[in-house]
């Protein structure tokens, strides 16, 4: 899904891949056999196969859950929903180049819309819950992109970050809301929302819940992937190489980086309406705070913002590393902090990104299996670089402090 | 309504000592954003780490005087906790030429997405340094505190104000004139200026932009620490105290205009002063005035309120 063949496989343009059916089919080119899984999405048969797989484990995650007590579902839900929060930030991270550091805005805007509307509205129904929750979140970023669209590079950081933190606060002020205690998404009499009228037990309400999840993630990840491979993807591209070449085709620089903020925005309330219905109660802390924007961001990179769905597992991995680390040491957030420090020096497309073929990773890993006795180069070189920064600093210390002799 | 002016003077001086601990951490930010163009998000832990620095040391100098009495024993203590407190900000150094060394200077020229991640590891890191060295619970020095509370400045005018704010007051003023002296006056502040403005051309006539980093960057870190010792007596020294300031920080240097020494200033004081009426007339404004100051500010100047730093100080 990352990539359609007319830039990763074929040179040839998308339109001599037929467009007569919109079903399934197969299609041979160069006498090798692709899967045509819709109007432009052709893949390998290893990548139909990597996709099926991963969605297999995707919806057997309950069952594995209940197979090993280290893995929670709670803890992989949630790594799943911020995942989709950092799917949506990527837009503007991928394509516009904009670094947006308070998309948790929106998600607490989906998550409180959804605690608002279950405990003073009695609304009970999911699915409208999931509705107002982004709906709300969708004017929310309008009004947050319009503000902050004015600027570029950092600061746009620091005005999404300013106007996440205004939201925090005040979440933390109003008694309405539940201050800092935060607000139950509670509703109905099994105090719980319903799917489609159904009252559902405990322990099923976590599952089915959990399958909806998996249903809009991967329905967002489609809509997603045919956003950024459509002509307005492709604008997105350009305003993100160069503002103004961009400007001087022809394209409305302005209207279409709002367009994608406000997009990135619904995801990230859809996702945050989800967390409120699986947490049950929304927090200031956990879903507002300026450390979850910058969370979710590092999540994308993380995953490698480069993808399509290494948003998705970055935010698997940090939630599900954080929730390890928490079990194994008390110094779970200087491992998270290591995780990223190793991650801009060793990988720094992220681990999908890694994984595809070309990536520095893959070519030394290449050239490991070619001849093993290149990792001493590597040690080596990386122990030279260390001593010569190391005695740059003290050299420069001195000359700070007694002055060039 | 009448304001009464005693409460008035109480929370504006308040409001001015608060905008000093600011400027002390945001002219760091502000000076390593300007001139190595990145945004150091380890900035706050840097000044929690100078906050628990300053404890130990606190501990250490106040053990060596005994407990003050007398004009002479006041002035000594106050002396020994001035001296403390740079000592403590002084530790940040050579962590801060560590820093700069191993982890920031391979990302000069990278995206800068790359040094949001690296610093915010750091952010990170520092915290589970800060958290292993002293703990997981706060620590306070109110020993210094009520120490130099105990010199009755404030009362020559009437005021029920404590000295310390008073002494930070004073303390921050002198930085700040030594700030402005130091970058336009002395030769190394121009030296940085002209980096901040032209790294090539400076790099050209010679200038050694890698030393000049290096000590921007220590510059900013001992500010920091700085800020956290002087910070410290009048609360207590915490994990998660490092995450307001520098949101704080954000907020004072897009006022002022990004990487603007100036801008910080005026900026830090606005938001001091600014937010502590706020807490005063309305309470749970605390946290959002700030924010709500800023936005506005950009409305009506969108580039902050004095422009790019270098030509100016």
């Amino acid at each position: 899904m990352t990539d359609h063949p007319s830039t990763a496989d074929d040179p040839r343009p998308l339109e001599a891949w037929g467009r007569s059916s919109y079903l399934p089919s197969t299609t041979t080119h160069d006498g090798e056999r692709y899967v045509r899984v819709t109007r432009g999405m052709v893949l390998t048969p290893l990548r139909v196969v990597g996709w099926l797989a991963l969605l297999v484990l995707f919806v057997a995650v309950p069952d594995i859950a209940s197979l090993s007590s280290s893995i929670q579902l709670r803890v992989l839900h949630q790594g799943v929903l911020f995942g989709l929060a950092a799917v949506g930030l990527n837009v503007l991270l991928r394509h516009t180049k904009l670094v947006s550091f308070g998309h948790a805005a929106f998600f607490g805007t989906g998550a409180y819309t959804a605690g608002v509307l279950a405990t003073h509205f009695d609304v009970t129904s999911m699915i409208l819950l999931l509705a107002a929750a982004t709906l709300i979140g969708t004017l929310m970023a309008g009004v947050i992109g319009f503000l902050s669209l004015r600027h570029t590079g950092l600061y746009f950081s620091l005005l999404t970050l300013a106007f996440g933190q205004l939201l925090y606060a005040i979440a933390q002020g109003q008694s309405y809301v539940g201050g800092s205690d935060g607000i139950s998404v509670r509703p109905g009499d099994a105090n719980q929302a319903t799917l489609l009228g159904a009252d559902l037990a405990p322990d099923v309400y976590a599952v089915v819940v959990y399958y909806l999840t998996v249903l809009v993630v991967v329905v967002a990840l489609f809509v997603m992937w045919r956003i950024v491979n459509s002509p307005f993807g492709n604008a997105l591209d350009a305003i993100g190489q160069d503002r103004t070449r961009a400007q001087f085709i022809g394209i409305p620089v302005r209207r279409y980086v709002l367009a994608a903020f406000v997009l990135s925005g619904v995801y990230g309330a859809l996702a945050g309406g989800m967390y409120g219905l699986v947490q049950q109660h929304v927090r200031p802390e956990s879903t507002l705070y300026f450390l979850r924007s910058g969370e979710i961001l590092f999540m994308a990179i993380l995953g490698g913002f480069g993808t399509l769905i290494g948003p998705l597992v970055g935010g698997i991995v940090l939630v599900f590393l954080q929730d390890v680390g928490q079990d194994f040491t008390n110094y779970f957030d200087a491992l998270t902090g290591l995780v990223l420090v190793l991650l801009v020096f060793g990988f720094p497309r992220g681990i999908v990104g890694s994984l595809q073929s070309g990536s520095p990773l893959r070519d030394r890993a290449g050239a490991l299996v070619d001849d093993p006795s290149v990792a001493g180069d590597w040690v080596q070189d990386g122990a030279d670089a260390l001593v010569a920064a190391l005695s740059r600093a003290k050299r420069n210390l001195v000359v700070l402090v007694f002055g060039v002799r | 309504m009448v304001v009464d002016v005693a409460n008035f003077a109480t929370h504006t001086l308040n409001g001015i000592q608060y905008g000093f601990i600011l400027f002390l951490i945001a002219s760091g930010l502000t000076i390593i954003l300007g001139i190595l163009d990145v945004l150091n998000l380890a900035h706050g832990e840097l000044y929690a780490v100078g906050a628990y620095v300053a404890f130990s040391v606190y501990g250490y100098a106040t053990g060596l005087v005994a407990a003050p009495e007398g004009v002479v024993g006041l002035a000594v203590f106050l002396v020994v906790a001035l001296l403390a407190a740079a000592v403590a900000a002084a530790v940040l150094i050579p962590l801060g030429v560590l820093l700069e060394a191993l982890f920031l200077r391979p990302l000069y020229g990278r995206d800068e997405v790359y040094q949001l991640v690296l610093t915010f590891g750091l952010l990170l890191i520092l915290k589970d340094v800060n958290k292993f060295i002293w703990g997981p619970l706060p620590v306070r020095a109110g020993d210094v505190y009520s120490g130099i509370n105990a010199i009755p400045a404030a009362e020559f005018v009437g005021l029920n104000f404590p000295t310390f704010k008073l002494v930070i007051i004073a303390v921050g003023a002198l930085v700040v004139v030594g700030l402005f002296y130091f970058f336009n006056r002395t030769k190394m502040g121009r030296i940085i200026r002209a980096t901040a403005i032209d790294r090539e051309m400076a790099t050209a006539i010679g200038v050694s932009t890698d030393r000049t980093f290096t000590l921007v960057f220590a510059m900013g870190a001992f500010f920091a620490g700085f800020a956290g010792a002087m910070a410290l007596p009048q609360s207590q020294a915490n994990l998660e105290m490092g995450a307001n300031p520098l949101v704080l920080s954000f907020v004072v240097i897009v006022i002022g205009g990004l990487g603007s020494l100036r801008g910080a200033f005026v900026g830090a004081m606005l938001v001091g002063v600014l937010s502590r009426w706020a807490v005063w007339q309305y309470p749970p404004a605390e946290i959002a005035a700030p924010f709500a100051i800023m936005a506005l500010i950009l409305l009506v100047k969108p580039n902050g309120l004095f422009g790019t730093w270098g030509e100016t100080a």
